[in-house]
């Protein structure tokens, strides 16, 4: 199988399968995969169903280099049955995160304590609209697999999350998403629990209207969750801009990176419960009302403008011990 | 309603190699298909077709597209598997085209 490394740097990531993500975000010709296409474990249950089957089941997971980090890539793909994690390839992903704990611990017991330049990581990027519900519990099973893996790797191996294709993390994908100590998104990333369609379906029309797109995008897009403080960097749409952040992030030191964390302490909790203090006592109805009474002009200008000039300008919602 | 299998197997006139192992391409989305290609010394001077689809009744077009694919490009010393989701007869040849380049074409 062939894979153009140069050519994919330059490609969208929004554009991009899963298994281009996963190739192109370490360096060139280091990534092997796990369970590939030619290893053919396809979920049985959407066979008996009568649902069509993938040969990696939706999920590229494998382990590449960059500098001397080995890197634990998991990469997701949207474009079968919704990304949504199943039996396969949930147990696909947690593993992964096991993997790079068990690598963890090799090196410690190699090298005394992990070195700073070959310290491992876990990159995952997410296109998920959360757990394949037609197979019945695994999906959910693999959900909290994953996230006991994560409490594991916590201040040990650095995790980023990347959101930045069609579907955004939603769902169960959303939790572990914004588990992980860096967020990294395009302009197309989204991150979400419940998705707009589900939520015009039990709450009504009036609460969130699905066939909003520009509601949709300025509550759970990007731009959004960078001015509110849950997007950590806000990159162009180019694989190798994700790469090269990554790379910027393998090099800091643990400590630095957990200082992005979202979750995971109490100090965090209260972090987040100021910004639902500040939303309850505003009596917003729009997540623009945020963006104003975080020092934001020009409204309507932030969502449409360049992403350099919306960097620029763009003011945040400042967040404890960051 | 279990998946639909479908099993061809097609000799070429002037048969010609892959140059790499293997190939792969596609994704299982609504409309498209995967689509595997194998090396494999049990195939020699043949191309044997293995299609899991989730549509039933096509198998006449499936054969017609696939063995005239095999004919004019000499596709053989392979086996194909193909995850197949609803995909057009326009769409599985180009996919098989674009398998082919994957595995770096033929000799």
């Amino acid at each position: 199988m062939r894979m153009d490394w140069e050519e994919l740097q330059e490609k969208s990531f929004y554009r991009s399968s899963a298994r281009e993500r996963a190739y192109g975000i370490v360096d060139p010709g280091t990534f092997r995969e796990f369970l590939g296409p030619r290893d053919k474990m396809y979920s049985p249950h959407l066979v008996i169903l009568g649902e069509a089957v993938e040969f990696d089941d939706g999920i590229v997971v494998g382990v590449g280099k960059i500098d001397k980090h080995p890197v634990f890539v998991i990469s997701q793909e949207g474009n079968f049955v919704g990304g949504a994690l199943g039996e396969i390839n949930g147990a696909k992903m947690a593993y992964m995160y096991k993997i790079a704990l068990k690598c963890y611990e090799a090196m410690e017991e190699k090298y005394g304590t992990v070195p700073e330049d070959r310290k491992p990581l876990v990159v995952v990027s997410y296109d998920s609209g959360g757990v394949r519900l037609h197979e019945s519990n695994a999906g959910l099973v693999a959900h909290s697999e994953c996230m006991e893996a994560l409490w594991k790797l916590q201040n040990k191996v650095p995790n980023i999350s990347i959101t930045g294709s069609s579907l955004g993390a939603y769902g169960a994908q959303g939790f572990v998403c914004m588990s992980g100590d860096v967020v990294l998104a395009n302009d197309y990333g989204r991150i979400g629990l419940t998705g707009p369609d589900v939520i015009q379906q039990e709450v009504g029309k009036d609460e969130f209207d699905a066939s909003d797109r520009a509601l949709i995008w300025r509550t759970m897009g990007a731009r959004s969750k960078y001015i509110l403080g849950d997007v950590d960097y806000l990159l162009k749409d180019t694989i190798k801009e994700f790469r090269e952040k990554v790379k910027e992030l393998a090099d800091m030191s643990m400590s630095e990176i957990s200082k992005h964390r979202h979750l995971g302490s109490l100090e965090l909790v209260e972090d987040n419960l100021d910004l639902v203090k500040v939303a309850a006592e505003l009596k917003i109805d729009d997540s623009m009302d945020l963006w104003k009474y975080y020092g934001n002009e020009d409204l309507d200008e932030l969502p449409e403008m360049p992403q350099e000039e919306f960097l620029k300008v763009a003011k945040r919602r400042p967040r404890k011990g960051v | 309603m279990a998946l639909t299998e479908l099993n061809f197997e097609f000799t070429p006139k002037e048969p010609k190699e892959l140059n790499d192992e293997w190939g792969h391409v596609g994704i299982v989305s609504s409309g498209d298909l995967e689509i595997l290609i194998e090396k494999g010394n049990a195939y020699k001077g043949k191309v044997s077709f293995h299609i899991l689809t989730t549509v039933v009744g096509f198998d006449n077009v499936w054969e017609t597209v696939l063995g005239r694919l095999v004919d004019k490009t000499g596709l053989s010393g392979v086996k194909v598997s193909i995850n197949d989701n609803a995909a057009t007869p326009a769409v599985v040849k180009r996919r098989l085209q674009q398998a082919i380049e994957n595995g770096g074409g033929l000799q």
